[in-house]
């Protein structure tokens, strides 16, 4: 689990960076305003820029609020239809959730290598624009890599949830 | 659509309300093409970005989501660096049909066939009017310009025009920029008359220049293996059908601005009509910064296009 | 018929089961692509869902979610509230009005209800509770005040509809500040009601003493609210940066003149709001795909059509107008109702003799309601998150108000005077 412990570091210090550093190239874009000329001019990139950063911080974050029990859902009635049933519930949440997000890394991944063979250029940072579909390509491995350890029982991801029931 | 399902059927994305001349004639040429192919063509039209954004709709053309988009160049220049040429101010000529003998000839072919390696089909352009400059401070002079703040799209282009004039390009979403002009964020902004008037930016705004600096030309992209299994004669029915719609294009649009124009005066906001010896003197200014620009951006390709334009730009406004 | 029906089933059965809300909405999704689209290249679902995020005017929320964990976590928010207590807390239910208020004045200039609900729900949530407001009282007055964000000026869904009709803005602008004001009122209503039945106490009455010493103690605290509204009215910043602009005051008050927030606390505030933003984010992504397909399926010509075969009168077509958006409200994205809805619906109303600001009103009023209905509601998603709520508690908290909600709608549908009234006094 030494593994799972490197990457939620390097998940989180990536979410805090990405978005202080989102929150500090707005308000320089602001300030520059106010010098105005074409000095202000220089700061065109950063509302592309800060756009392309959102993304990454979304799904830079959605694996860790997976582990975390945070994402949104109806969870009342889960644990108690499981029990009534006799069936295995959580698991069946976490194989479909895998398979989910499987698929979507496949089709992350041919989007990605689609636009890269296009050779798309974003219009004021002039940078390849496969990079905003890495964003959720890399987000639904980083769930479907908690859905698969939670099937598996290494992390409990329901924990945070047990309050829910009523 | 007929009784019977049609065997090609284009859904084809844009950006503008239905009310606009490009929609306008979208439906003119779905409804000219479906009959003259005997109902095997039919177009679906999907107006105001219902699709997505332009640059989604253009990347559904290449993937193959979306049969057709009809884009404004100043949207594709991600795609295709050459195109940016369009966005290099007073491009066209003032006059209609000698802009159209440029955007009809060995230039706009040039331009067109540009598109062809990069994983869509250009079968066309379109006009779709020319820019003009609006700010809630005086424009009575070139120099009043400077330290302006001009809402920019994004382009690398525009925001060399800004900056030739010694103006502030402040990149911002359009559906914010009313908001911005009312309170300042920017002091104007640039585009076509009947844009103006639709996104009602004259209630913010105190000073207008009828400039027509930018135009604003559409380009018709189709996806490349959707129009290969077109039959050639479909082809060359759609091909000609738009082509065969633009004089009918620029009178409508002609006559929306004029509306346009009118409803804008009524609000009693500054209008000035830039005189022809200044146009001269803001071309001066602003095409060398634009075609720098331009040319650092669209490199060999670029300096190629750049030199088949000024050939038949001094060829049509020589005659 | 038969394949729809299973997407349906599918998608209640994810629901109840208690799978994600992500996968509740993009498991459905993905059959809809495979039952109906399925010549359509299978990486558009990527395209869709990024596309449903990948806009400038979304990033107030995120911004608005970390300034308001930040005055949370600080003395910001503490001072502020503790300022409105002595200045309203001798009122029955005066937390109530401040929310209301409150929300009304933020959503003004962040036309944005899900950002209202992130800046506003921490900071107003415990004094409701504190004040004896019930839990769910709390929440769905919290959610639902947020509404009239897109109601009072400026607004960016008028912007749009103005675009698509070609309708005077700053007429809509006017229109949208009675609506707006009528809509208050009615949660104000319904907030007096609740402090009355549920025996929330009234505080003592300050001196004027008193509040004088609030209002220094807020000193710094008061900055935020005049630095958002003051910064936006006056031209400094956009909305969306008034939100980074907040943020950077807040740390710089919480951490250089309260001395409270270490770098190891900005890192924790950070990351929660974080995953508050990629919880919401990420439904907003289904969202956006759901939403395509619905789009693609032109479903709208379908009503057109029906609109066509029953003669409909005004009386009637709003009455379906007001349905279908509800529907539409319900499940997906208010927005791509507007750009979906309007076009058709549009043309029917102006030859019905119906007053365009009127429609205007009408239309962001279903748009306001379509944030707060589940099960896809944004702007519940927003509370959810930033309180740690169960989507379900803040859903049952919010029937009454929904059911308020539709009142006012009927009221402005019917009674077109609310939206003229004040657009032909400052316009003639
Ligand atoms: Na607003
Ligand atoms: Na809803």
């Amino acid at each position: 689990m030494k593994a799972l412990a490197i990457i939620r570091t390097a998940e989180r210090a990536a979410a805090v960076s990405i978005f202080l550093v989102m929150v500090a190239l707005y308000f320089a874009n602001v300030l520059a305003r106010q010098v105005g000329g074409t000095f202000a001019s220089e700061f065109a990139w950063v509302e592309e820029a800060v756009r392309l950063m959102s993304l990454f911080l979304v799904f830079l974050t959605v694996g860790l609020a997976l582990e975390k029990g945070r994402h949104a859902g109806v969870h009342t009635w889960r644990d108690r239809i499981a029990r009534a049933t006799g069936l295995p519930l959580r698991k069946i949440v976490d194989a479909v959730g895998f398979v989910f997000c499987i698929y979507l890394v496949w089709l992350g991944y041919q989007m990605t290598a689609f636009v890269y063979g296009m050779g798309q250029k974003s219009p004021t940072l002039n940078i390849p624009v496969f990079w905003i579909y890495l964003a959720p390509t890399i987000g639904f491995a980083l769930m479907a890599l908690r859905f698969a350890l939670s099937f598996f029982g290494r992390i409990d991801r329901f924990a945070g949830q047990a309050s829910e029931e009523q | 659509t007929g009784v019977w399902a049609a065997d090609f059927v284009a859904k084809i994305g844009h950006l503008e309300s239905a009310q606009q001349s490009r929609h306008v004639h979208l439906e003119k040429v779905a409804k000219l093409v479906n009959e003259r192919t005997d109902g095997a063509v039919e177009f679906q039209l999907f107006p105001q970005g219902q699709l997505g954004q332009q640059r989604e709709m253009t990347e559904g053309v290449q993937l193959g989501t979306l049969e057709a988009t009809v884009a404004p160049a100043a949207f594709l220049g991600g795609f295709n660096p050459a195109v940016s040429i369009m966005d290099i101010p007073f491009l066209l000529p003032d006059n209609d049909e000698t802009a159209q003998k440029i955007r009809g000839g060995a230039f706009g072919e040039a331009l067109c066939d540009s598109f062809n390696s990069r994983g869509v089909t250009c079968i066309g352009l379109w006009p779709n009017g020319k820019k003009n400059f609006t700010s809630s401070k005086p424009l009575a002079s070139l120099d009043d310009f400077a330290g302006q703040k001009f809402r920019v799209m994004d382009s690398n282009i525009l925001i060399e025009q800004f900056n030739s004039l010694g103006a502030s390009a402040i990149a911002l979403p359009f559906g914010e920029l009313y908001t911005a002009l009312q309170t300042g964020v920017v002091d104007g902004e640039e585009n076509p008359l009947d844009t103006i008037q639709r996104m009602k930016f004259y209630e913010v705004q105190k000073h207008l220049v009828l400039s027509d600096h930018g135009a604003m030309e559409d380009v018709i992209l189709f996806n490349p293996a959707w129009w290969a299994s077109l039959p050639e004669e479909h082809q060359k029915t759609i091909v000609d059908t738009f082509n065969e719609v633009i004089p009918d294009l620029i009178a409508h649009k002609a006559e929306a601005v004029a509306a346009a124009l009118e409803e804008i005066k009524a609000s009693g906001i500054d209008i000035r009509e830039m005189s022809d010896d200044e146009k001269a003197a803001f071309r001066d200014k602003m095409y060398p910064a634009g075609r720098d620009a331009y040319v650092e951006r669209a490199g060999e390709e670029g300096e190629n296009l750049i030199a088949v334009y000024e050939k038949e730009y001094e060829a049509a406004t020589a005659q | 018929m038969i394949l729809f029906a299973l997407v349906i089933i599918v998608a209640v059965l994810l629901l109840v089961l208690g799978f994600e809300m992500f996968l509740v909405l993009g498991v459905p999704a993905l059959m809809i692509k495979e039952f109906f689209y399925g010549n359509l290249p299978d990486p558009v679902v990527i395209q869709k869902v990024l596309g449903g995020i990948n806009h400038t005017t979304l990033l107030a929320i995120p911004f608005f979610i970390l300034a308001a964990e930040l005055m949370g976590e600080g003395q910001i928010a503490r001072r502020l509230t503790g300022l409105v207590k002595v200045l309203v807390g001798h009122l029955r239910g005066g937390m109530g009005y401040t929310t209301i208020g409150g929300s009304m004045a933020f959503g003004s200039v962040s036309g944005s209800a899900p950002a209202t609900v992130a800046a506003m729900a921490r900071m107003v949530y415990p004094e409701m509770r504190k004040a004896g407001f019930s839990d769910k009282f709390s929440l769905g007055l919290i959610v639902s005040s947020a509404e009239t964000a897109l109601l009072i000026p400026p607004s960016i869904t008028f912007i749009i509809y103005g675009w698509m009709t070609g309708t005077s803005v700053a007429k809509l602008f006017v229109g949208g500040l009675a609506v707006g004001l009528v809509l208050g009122l009615a949660f104000a209503i319904m907030a007096a009601l609740e402090a009355r039945r549920s025996g929330v106490e009234r505080g003592p009455r300050t001196s004027w003493k008193e509040r004088v010493l609030a209002i220094r103690d807020a000193g710094w605290a008061l900055g935020m609210p005049i630095i958002i509204l003051g910064g936006i009215y006056s031209g400094y910043f956009t909305p969306t940066e008034a939100a980074a602009v907040s943020v950077v005051y807040a740390i710089f008050v919480e951490g250089v003149i309260f001395r409270e927030l270490t770098l190891r606390k900005l890192f924790a505030v950070t990351e929660r709001a974080a995953i508050s933003t990629a919880i919401i984010f990420i439904l907003l992504a289904m969202g956006g795909l759901l939403s395509y397909f619905i789009t693609l399926a032109q479903v709208p010509s379908a009503i057109t059509a029906f609109l066509e075969a029953i003669h409909a009168g005004p009386i009637m077509f709003l009455l379906i107008v007001n349905v279908s958006f509800l529907i539409a409200g319900m499940f997906i994205d208010p927005n791509s109702a507007l750009l979906i809805l309007v076009p058709p619906l549009y043309p029917v109303a102006l030859a019905l003799g119906i007053d365009p600001v009127h429609f205007g009103m009408i239309v962001t009023l279903n748009i306001s309601i379509g944030m707060i209905t589940p099960p896809f509601g944004l702007d519940i998603f927003v509370a959810s998150s930033t309180l740690s709520k169960p989507v379900l508690t803040i859903i049952s908290g919010l029937w009454p108000f929904i059911i308020a909600n539709l009142i006012v709608l009927a009221i402005i549908t019917y009674v077109p005077d609310i939206s003229t009234f004040l657009p032909n006094l400052v316009f003639g």
